[in-house]
């Protein structure tokens, strides 16, 4: 995709999400993705339809700003976050239920140097998540589009052969420092949906 | 040439457009992307001023930190040269080539026709500062120049580059070739269609192959300059950088050409060779596992070379189910990296061994 193209689709991205229905998240619990169920409080905005690229979103802020991912049991050969228009000859961003963690956490890298930003991962650990084994990971990144250092964190496990998944990213300055909390609270209460 | 152009009266249709860039340029002077060396950057300002001659004070080049190749100028003289392109010049009479030709659009006052043809076709941008979307009609603009010129555009360009370049000194010789390495890049990955405004590495220069054999053609029986082990200096600060960034693009193909193309010149690179090892690992098609080993291996023998070789070695040894020999690599990256950002995920990868 040329340089124009992605700030027109940034562009509409901004518009639609200005457009969209949104709606304050439930406080208690909520199901999210029809699989995933966590404990929120009353504070996140969510979109009655999901984004372009298909994954639940929650914001406090607004998207542009801050970002609460849920990745709800993706299958084998399924796309992590795939947008409206890859560039030709850019491979899809696919999970394979037989990947390592080390290779998840390249998928996220991946997904987040988009466009020309930068992605540092800066700490990858063990932690338990939705209800077992899962990995928890933080970095950096600079986004192209407007030159922003944002803040990231990332949950992520794989159970049954399917991807489970919580990001939340935001400038690093005052909007993460001030959300991360919040964001591991309702990743901490993340289990699959019996 | 064409004497200095004066500051165009800020009423006009053209000091908007400069003032829009000027505050473009005011926000790239601050961009965390704007790569910092400053040996790296003085050498492509001194270079582009030598290249323009009158204009030198009009000119100033700011280097980014985006693994694309890509570099275009507006018309106010703020010329932007993306940390992609600098990885693929293979000396400084390519990167000569490259300010030579920015300053030809320059010096032809091309950018400015584009950015009035893209301000006019902007209506949507406009639209969106209704918004309050700050700075996106300004970032079009800027981003605009990613726009193809037209082949006339693009001749007068190269034809001009190819007389600064003589004029200072540098083998002609070498600009046709920085296509030449674009189009094999480009073959190398199926999905990718030549000529198209989708794949960014022709984002501004389209009709590579014709410019390819034209440029070849009128540079032929040039000499001067090339410089091939001078650029490998002032670039080495900051090549393993540019290389993970080159990697996290995930376009393995066109990132192996590249590397092959590097490695060949720098054959005994403990950092090409852990790279290239790296990507084909990553990418692990038919017999790239084996390659992969194999460079990295070489690499490993090299004190210098990155502590994630070890890393690699360790998740290709345990895919050939060595647990051994992935214990002794994890182990060695250990030893080198104990604070890496992944230490904890490879001592768990260990504790699995069986």
């Amino acid at each position: 995709m040329n340089i124009p193209r992605r700030a027109l689709l940034l562009g509409a991205l901004l518009l639609a999400a200005g457009c969209a229905q949104v709606s304050k998240v439930a406080s208690g619990q909520v199901t999210v993705g029809g699989r995933m169920v966590v404990d929120a409080d009353k504070d996140w905005n969510q979109f009655e339809q999901t984004l372009s690229d298909g994954t639940p979103t929650w914001t406090k802020e607004g998207i542009a700003v801050d970002e609460l991912k849920f990745y709800v049991g993706l299958k084998d050969g399924a796309l992590l976050a795939p947008t409206p228009s890859e560039p030709k000859g850019q491979p899809p961003l696919v999970f394979k239920s037989g990947m390592q963690a080390a290779e998840i956490v390249a998928l996220f890298e991946r997904r987040y140097s988009r466009g020309g930003s930068t992605f540092t991962l800066e700490k990858v650990v063990p932690v338990p998540f939705v209800g077992g084994g899962g990995y928890r990971f933080e970095f950096s990144s600079i986004r192209k589009v407007d030159d922003l250092r944002l803040r990231g964190v990332g949950w992520f496990a794989v159970r049954n052969g399917e991807l489970w998944a919580i990001t939340y990213t935001a400038p690093r300055l005052a909007f993460f420092p001030a959300g991360l909390a919040e964001a591991e609270s309702v990743a901490r209460s993340a289990r699959i949906k019996s | 040439m064409p004497p200095r152009f004066a500051r165009p009266d800020a009423a006009s249709e053209e000091g908007g457009l400069w003032a829009l860039m000027d505050r473009e340029e005011a926000r790239l002077r601050r961009s965390p992307l704007r790569m910092r060396d400053e040996a790296l950057t003085r050498y492509l300002s001194d270079t582009a001023c030598a290249l323009a001659v009158e204009h030198c004070p009009d000119v100033r080049v700011y280097a980014l930190r985006t693994p694309y190749f890509n570099a275009n100028m507006a018309p106010n003289g703020m010329m932007q040269v993306w940390s992609g392109l600098l990885l693929r010049m293979e000396n400084e009479a390519q990167m000569a080539a490259i300010l030579a030709h920015e300053i030809g659009h320059f010096l032809q006052r091309h950018s400015l026709e584009k950015l009035r043809d893209v301000k006019a076709r902007s209506a949507f941008a406009t639209a969106l500062s209704v918004f309050g979307v700050y700075g996106l009609v300004g970032q079009l603009l800027v981003l605009g120049s990613a726009f193809p010129f037209s082949r006339d555009q693009e001749r007068e360009a190269d034809a001009i580059s190819l007389v600064l370049m003589r004029n200072v000194g540098f083998d002609t010789r070498e600009a046709p070739k920085v296509w030449a390495n674009l189009l094999a890049e480009l073959a190398a990955n199926p999905a990718a269609s030549g000529d198209s405004l989708d794949n960014i590495l022709f984002a501004t220069h389209p009709s590579s192959e014709e410019r390819r054999s034209t440029l070849q053609r009128e540079a032929a029986g040039g000499s001067g300059l090339v410089g091939a082990e001078a650029w490998r200096q002032r670039l080495a600060p900051v090549r393993g950088m540019l290389l993970e960034d080159e990697l996290k693009r995930g376009r393995l193909d066109e990132s192996l050409a590249l590397l092959d193309r590097l490695a060949a010149a720098e054959p005994d690179s403990a950092d090409l060779l852990y790279f290239r090892g790296e990507a084909r690992r990553q990418r692990a098609a038919d017999g790239d596992l084996d390659l992969a080993l194999k460079d990295l291996q070489a690499a490993a023998r090299d004190p210098r070379a990155p502590a994630a070789t070890w890393r690699a070695i360790g998740y290709l040894e345990r895919q050939r189910q060595q647990p051994a020999a992935a214990r002794a690599a994890w182990q060695r990256y250990l030893e080198i990296a104990p604070d890496a950002a992944d230490a904890a995920l490879v001592r768990q990868s260990m504790e699995e061994l069986p």
